[in-house]
């Protein structure tokens, strides 16, 4: 897997006005630089949320190491979920690029994809 | 020897006293917290230091006045030499007394202390100049560290590839001109891998993977997927007992952000039957020899998501036709990026698969040369494989590793019979084939005849299990999409199997003359019909298979009984046994 550092992306979390729901924007390429950033976005968020919502409108593209995060994220929840409710991920706003990745993985048979 | 070590050169005796005295007064903090002075050694001639230097190992030298004055060029060069890669920084005394302007500073030293001394001028030259060695000194300590580590790295690196390497001394992928493959240097500790062995009945199985993530890492868990591929495929275990045996195993050893992409495939050379297995790799790309191109697209998440698997229902299969060739890939093609951050993709990938109607064959190299000068920044991994589907080289007929080189003879097979009969919750899952063929490899004269019993009783048990059982009629294979049909139907009813049977008996007897091994397959089906329309372009296709390694094959219509029969030693031996064939020709066609 190719690991570059030369294209800027970011990670960003907020809070849906609701409340209920964290959003986790990844803009540009989701890939292994991102996983301590991606990690810090959604661990420690106290209350944790019923839904964590990754809105990939933003992102290039998505690699192995990337989908790898979504599994931890997925375990995550599964931990949450101990006490309590399980917390749900869904993937947002995907484009053709990058929902074809996710096909080809064949994601969308864990994930909910909207 | 944590002091910090003066050396002082001079000559003049009342001069050293008073730069002796200067710098004992200086002190500095060391790393314990205490105020020490430093300490001094001093010599009165350049070579008494050159003799002393070694023994005091100083971190810095300072040349009083006279010594400053006299002091060569070819002098200071050894002094500087003696203190190997550490840098020892060299002080002049500069006496300005009596002087109108400062001298230009000699070049020789780094640095110069004035005459008359300025105490708090000295003090802050000792203690920015210690500052600066201690610094110096940690970066050279961590430097060294690097490098004992990259070397123990590389050696790491070393024996990793040499295990790798290994691991494909079993493959079978330098045997065959039918197959041509391309794996990035890189790739061995990067995550991909390629596989190829042969089944005992003589079918390729080829894998291409490519582990999430990189390094070290990913390359480990290829080595128990490739050890689970060379132990389970050369016994006879089916594609997917295999698949799901490697995706419990990579499920319950990987952390939990790794997985495999993989793409499995069985080409059964003699039936031109291509099963492939695609999770989460790029589509493999079936080019027909018309020109027309099929991707075989995933239908499977990649192996070590998750602990169930739809194995079965993910696995397609193709007919394969004379000069098809598949491509595959790892996705190391479609992510070369050129300098623009601009991805090679799919699309070039298939615009020059079809560009290619002229000579196929070139289609391998052109493909890398183009990925390669996309991508002429950054060479990353990439794999890529084209089989030949249709490769003579590919139907063997005996395989090295069982050293049929002594044709039928060996040692002494025995008297002995075996019955295995499978009731329908071991038809849903069950593979008899390893099981049976592990029964006879203890017999030592068997290697003989070992792939020879392989495809018979393959093509015995499929025969009992898809039309016995399952009551598929062969003529849905005529056309292509009933080719497939057939397949997902077989998938779909065999796991919802809830009655039926097969039985398998295998005896042997042997005199001195020679020997027999009966195979006998009984189904709880309704029997061969009786007359059989036209067989499709392929029904019967799997009779003529059994004939070319049985002397003798019988069953009545209306029975679903049939009798296979080996020969070895005297008495009518495979290659001339079309007399004997003869009778079994005269039976309806097989719907195998």
């Amino acid at each position: 897997m190719v690991v570059s550092d030369r294209f800027e992306s970011k990670v960003s979390s907020v809070f849906s006005d609701s409340g209920g729901d964290l959003v986790i924007r990844v803009t540009g390429n989701f890939d292994f630089n991102m996983h301590r950033e991606f990690q810090r976005a959604y661990r420690n968020v106290s209350p944790p949320p019923e839904r964590f919502l990754v809105d990939l409108s933003e992102t290039d593209h998505l690699d192995s190491a990337a989908l790898g995060m979504l599994l931890l994220l997925r375990d995550y929840c599964a931990e949450l979920g101990s006490g309590g409710v399980q917390p749900t991920v869904e993937l947002l706003n995907a484009n053709a690029h990058v929902s074809h990745i996710l096909s080809v993985s064949n994601f969308d048979r864990i994930f909910s994809i909207r | 020897m944590p002091s910090f070590r003066v050396l002082i050169v001079e000559s003049d005796t009342c001069e050293m006293a008073e730069l002796c005295q200067l710098i004992e007064s200086w002190e500095y903090a060391s790393s314990s917290g205490d105020t020490l002075p430093a300490s001094l050694h001093t010599s009165h001639s350049v070579l008494a230091a050159l003799d002393a230097y070694n023994e005091v190992q100083p971190h810095l030298v300072i040349f009083g006045p006279q010594a400053a004055a006299t002091a060569t060029a070819a002098e200071i060069r050894r002094l500087r030499q003696s203190g190997g890669v550490e840098p020892v920084p060299i002080l002049f005394v500069q006496d300005l007394t009596g002087l109108e302007s400062s001298p230009a500073p000699p070049t020789l030293c780094d640095d110069i202390l004035t005459k008359p001394y300025s105490l708090p001028l000295v003090q802050l030259k000792l203690a920015s100049i210690r500052r600066f060695g201690e610094f110096n000194r940690s970066l050279m300590a961590q430097r060294d560290r690097l490098r004992r580590h990259h070397a123990d790295f590389l050696q790491e690196q070393a024996s990793a590839r040499e295990i790798f390497g290994n691991l494909g001394n079993e493959s079978c992928l330098d045997d065959t001109p039918g197959i041509r493959y391309h794996l990035s240097p890189r790739a061995v500790l990067n995550g991909d891998l390629l596989a190829a062995t042969h089944t005992p009945d003589g079918k390729l199985v080829l894998m291409l993977g490519d582990f999430s993530g990189h390094g070290l890492a990913a390359a480990v868990g290829a080595v128990p997927l490739t050890s689970i591929f060379y132990s389970m495929i050369p016994r006879g275990f089916a594609m997917s007992r295999v698949l799901r045996e490697i995706n419990r195993k990579l499920y319950s050893i990987l952390p939990r952000q790794m997985f495999c992409c993989l793409a499995m495939l069985e080409l059964d050379p003699r039936r031109q039957h291509l099963r492939l297995l695609n999770a989460g790799m790029p589509s493999p790309c079936l080019k027909r020899s018309s020109g027309e191109l099929y991707m075989l697209e995933s239908r499977h998440l990649p192996l070590g998501v998750l602990s169930s698997d739809q194995i079965d229902t993910a696995i397609v299969n193709v007919r394969v036709r004379p000069g098809d060739r598949l491509f595959l890939w790892s996705d190391g093609i479609h992510e070369a990026r050129n300098s623009q951050g601009e991805h090679f993709g799919e699309s070039r990938l298939l615009n020059l698969l079809r560009e290619d109607n002229g000579d196929d064959a070139q289609s391998f190299d052109r493909i890398l040369v183009a990925v390669n000068a996309h991508a002429a920044e950054q060479h990353d991994d990439l794999s890529l494989v084209e089989l030949d589907l249709t490769h003579p080289s590919l139907r063997k007929t005996d395989l090295p590793a069982l050293g049929n080189g002594e044709g039928r003879k060996g040692g002494r097979v025995g008297e002995w019979s075996i019955q295995l009969t499978l009731s329908h919750e071991e038809l849903r899952t069950t593979d008899p084939l390893p099981h049976l063929l592990s029964v006879l490899v203890q017999m030592p004269g068997a290697v003989r005849f070992q792939e020879d019993l392989a495809i018979a009783l393959g093509e015995l048990f499929r025969n009992a299990l898809e039309h016995g059982v399952l009551e598929l009629d062969s003529a849905i294979k005529s056309t292509d999409e009933g080719f497939v049909h057939y397949y997902d139907l077989m998938a779909q009813r065999r796991g919802q199997l809830d009655e039926g049977w097969v039985r398998i008996s295998l005896s042997s007897s042997e005199g001195d003359s020679g020997g027999e091994l009966t195979l006998v397959v009984e189904d709880s089906g309704s029997g061969f019909p009786e007359v059989r329309e036209a067989a499709g372009a392929y029904a019967g296709r799997g009779l003529k298979l059994l004939q070319t390694v049985c002397e003798e094959v019988r069953f009545e219509p209306g029975s679903s009984r049939i009798e296979a029969t080996i020969r070895w030693g005297k008495g009518p031996v495979r290659g001339d046994a079309g007399k004997t064939r003869g009778n079994a020709m005269q039976n309806p066609p097989l719907p195998v």
